[in-house]
């Protein structure tokens, strides 16, 4: 079921063209990651699906129908450029933005204090903000914005600045989201991270909506014919390796002939006697996808 | 579509962080402690010169032309009307007058000659002296001599050397009544006010400063919300900008609620100051209450029932006028320039009180009634200086004028504040505001 679609999105600021007819689904209940370049008009999409700013052609559909301001209080969104009320103290914060998603100062505020637990600072409900560490601040803003249980949440790159014990703890957050059936868009330069979480992406550059689709099949849909073999002894000469590369340690990079698939190539080579240990397909990681992408338009 | 629920929420914080904050409670409490002390600075010299003021003075006089008659030095207090005359007065039921005399600290003491007048004054035993010459009657000439410093109360002096003067010239030619009116022709006045429609009104000193003081407390009072409360909504907002909330606000609610709440919030802070300092003024001069009930005042009742309301609509159209203008600013003091046009358009009002005054019902006054940022305060004055002239139809018009206006200046400032909240950097030009004004929703 999709819960968000964008349906030919353009904005211009004056003659500077962000978007540029953009339209795409994304699933409920998926992580999904929104990547692009600094510019590529991430942000006035995101901005857009926020009702902050016009799109001056196009439509939006959330929760299956044209969105609404009513919607707002079932999104949930921590933009790139954030920051906290500093002279107020943590929980008073967290009980506005509660607050201002529709829920009762009562329950935002019981809320805000079982989030700060999740988020392993229930100790520092009572300090101002701008006691905290740069890392504390940037899970109160986290806990600021799920705390409400959004059904759709957009999360521009969350885990900036965080140590690798909170960055797990954060992916852990969202995996949970994903769990309980809540849709979250990851907006990141963090690669690893697409690979780790989302289930499906969709890349902008300058404007246009250059790759989408479920992340495997982006990943295989932009990788050479190639597998990696781990084998005891030497690996034949076949017919369907059109290049063996050796790596060293008993493992070898294997591109294929022209249309073979990799199940073939695995058969023929225990025929042919080679002791395999093991044999991955090699896949393209996002990032060589995103950095083909954005070459490949500038050239 | 706007939503109380998100202005609730907003008024709601914003108005806590702004009464949490020290400086507002600093404000708040030192302020009439600051302003007592200040008065109590000011007040310590001139309660010095009032005590001086109450110590007798002693005065020379040298009776060449033969017509005081004095015997000795004069007592304080009766120094001014001859025994006989004082006499003669209480005779014909003239005690008021005597007692005003009574109230003078001045003496006189008799010289034999100038050259002893002299000596006295410059030895200081005098605070100056007067010579009557031979022929004072004719002439009516006196000759004054003073310190070669500042003497002030000479003057003073003089006005009691005259009445002394005049007693004795009187003693025993008048009757005591006309004794009594020629010393003190206008003893006590009356004063009364007749309206356009002839009826008769108390016109006394008192009277006249409750009606000036109600429209002018309203306009005063309305300065100072407009200026203070529009202080703690800029800082407001560029705390915002600063602090990079201002998306996430905007993801949760319009501009329009945002702007609501924040004028419902801060401008309740700000009112509640005023109130305190209020509150503590009367408490201060709670003397007074009792003075206004038994002088019987015309109290302009219209004008203070309509000044409440009147102040929050022309509160809500100028605070979200100043709001939105002000956001544009890329900082505390460009945003307080760009709303300066806003508080110096309030005081209009305040800077052509005197025509107003003097023409209540005039031409300007009838207009600038309908003209929503003079509206409120064009009718305080009017209610108050001349209610039966002022129709009804005339405030209904103002109120629906002020009305209509709001709704205005609430779309206009949400979208300025839109503009202002999402331009960081430097202050988006004119051409770059409208674009912006068309785009967003």
């Amino acid at each position: 079921m999709t819960i968000l679609a964008f349906e030919g999105l353009s904005k211009n600021y004056g003659a500077n063209p962000a978007l540029r007819d953009v339209s795409f689904d994304v699933p409920s209940g998926e992580i999904f990651g929104l990547l692009g370049p600094n510019g590529a008009g991430k942000s006035t999409l995101i901005r857009i699906l926020m009702d902050i700013i016009r799109p001056d052609a196009g439509t939006v559909r959330v929760f299956g129908e044209p969105r609404r301001r009513e919607h707002l209080d079932r999104l949930g969104y921590l933009p790139e450029e954030r920051g906290l009320y500093t002279k107020q103290t943590v929980a008073d914060v967290m009980t506005y933005f509660g607050s201002l998603k529709g829920l009762t100062r009562g329950e935002a505020r019981r809320r805000a204090l079982e989030w700060l637990d999740r988020v392993e600072l229930a100790n520092v409900a009572g300090w101002k903000i701008n006691r905290l560490s740069k890392g504390m601040s940037q899970k109160v803003q986290i806990a600021s914005v799920l705390l409400s249980d959004p059904e759709l949440c957009v999360l521009d790159e969350p885990t900036t600045g965080l140590d690798p014990v909170n960055v797990r703890l954060v992916q852990d957050l969202l995996m949970e989201r994903r769990k309980n059936g809540r849709t979250t868009i990851l907006s990141t330069h963090q690669m690893n991270q697409v690979e780790a979480l989302c289930d499906r992406v969709a890349l902008i550059n300058k404007g246009r909506l250059m790759v989408y689709g479920e992340v495997g099949e982006v990943r295989r849909r932009y990788s050479l014919p190639e597998v990696r073999v781990r084998a005891r002894g030497a690996i034949p000469p076949l017919p369907l390796i059109a290049e063996a590369v050796h790596e060293g340690d008993s493992t070898w990079r294997l591109r294929l002939a022209d249309g073979t698939p990799p199940s073939d190539l695995l058969a023929a080579l225990v025929r042919a006697g080679a002791a395999v240990e093991r044999f991955d397909p090699l896949l393209a990681p996002i990032e060589d996808i995103f950095l083909r992408v954005v070459r490949e338009e500038r050239a | 579509m706007i939503r109380w629920t998100k202005i609730k929420a907003i008024a709601t914080f914003e108005f806590l962080a702004a009464v949490k904050r020290p400086g507002y409670l600093i404000t708040t409490f030192g302020m009439p402690l600051f302003m007592a002390a200040y008065a109590g600075i000011v007040a310590l010299p001139a309660y010095y010169a009032e005590k001086k003021d109450r110590e007798p003075s002693r005065f020379g006089v040298v009776d060449q032309a033969g017509i005081l008659r004095m015997t000795g030095e004069s007592q304080p207090g009766t120094a001014s009307v001859p025994e006989e005359v004082q006499r003669a007065l209480e005779a014909a039921g003239q005690r008021a007058a005597i007692d005003r005399f009574m109230q003078s600290t001045i003496t006189f003491r008799p010289f034999a000659d100038e050259a002893a007048a002299r000596a006295a004054l410059a030895g200081r035993e005098v605070k100056g002296y007067f010579v009557l010459p031979p022929d004072y009657l004719a002439s009516g000439r006196i000759d004054v001599y003073e310190p070669d410093t500042v003497n002030v109360s000479m003057s003073d002096a003089r006005g009691e050397l005259g009445t002394l003067i005049r007693g004795q010239l009187l003693n025993g030619r008048v009757d005591g009544q006309t004794a009594a009116r020629v010393l003190m022709p206008v003893q006590t006045t009356r004063a009364f006010a007749v309206t356009r429609a002839g009826a008769v009104k108390d016109g006394g000193k008192m009277a006249t400063i409750v009606r000036l003081v109600v429209p002018i407390a309203f306009m005063v009072l309305f300065l100072m919300s407009i200026l203070m409360t529009s202080g703690y909504l800029m800082q407001g907002t560029a705390i915002e900008k600063e602090n990079k909330v201002v998306e996430v606000l905007l993801s949760s609610a319009n501009p329009d609620e945002i702007l609501a709440g924040k004028l419902i919030g801060l401008g309740g802070a700000g009112l509640m100051q005023i109130a305190v300092w209020f509150s503590i003024v009367l408490v201060g001069m709670v003397g007074i209450v009792p003075m206004l009930l038994t002088s019987r005042l015309d109290i302009p009742w219209a004008a203070l029932g309509l000044a409440l309301p009147l102040f929050m609509l022309a509160f809500l159209f100028f605070g979200s006028l100043m709001l939105g203008t002000g956001s544009l600013g890329s900082n505390m003091r460009e945003a307080q320039q760009l709303a300066m046009i806003w508080s110096l358009t309030a005081a209009l009002p305040l800077i052509t009180m005197g025509l107003l005054i003097k023409e209540p019902h005039g031409m300007v006054a009838r207009v600038l009634t309908f003209v929503p940022f003079t509206a409120g305060p064009l009718v305080m004055l009017r209610a108050s200086l001349d209610p039966s002239s002022l129709a009804w139809w005339e405030v209904v018009g103002a109120i629906g004028a002020l009305s209509a206006s709001i709704w205005v200046a609430l779309r206009m400032g949400a979208r300025l504040f839109r503009i202002g909240l999402l331009s960081a950097g430097a202050r988006p030009s004119l051409r770059e505001v409208f674009r912006q004004a068309r785009a967003s929703p």
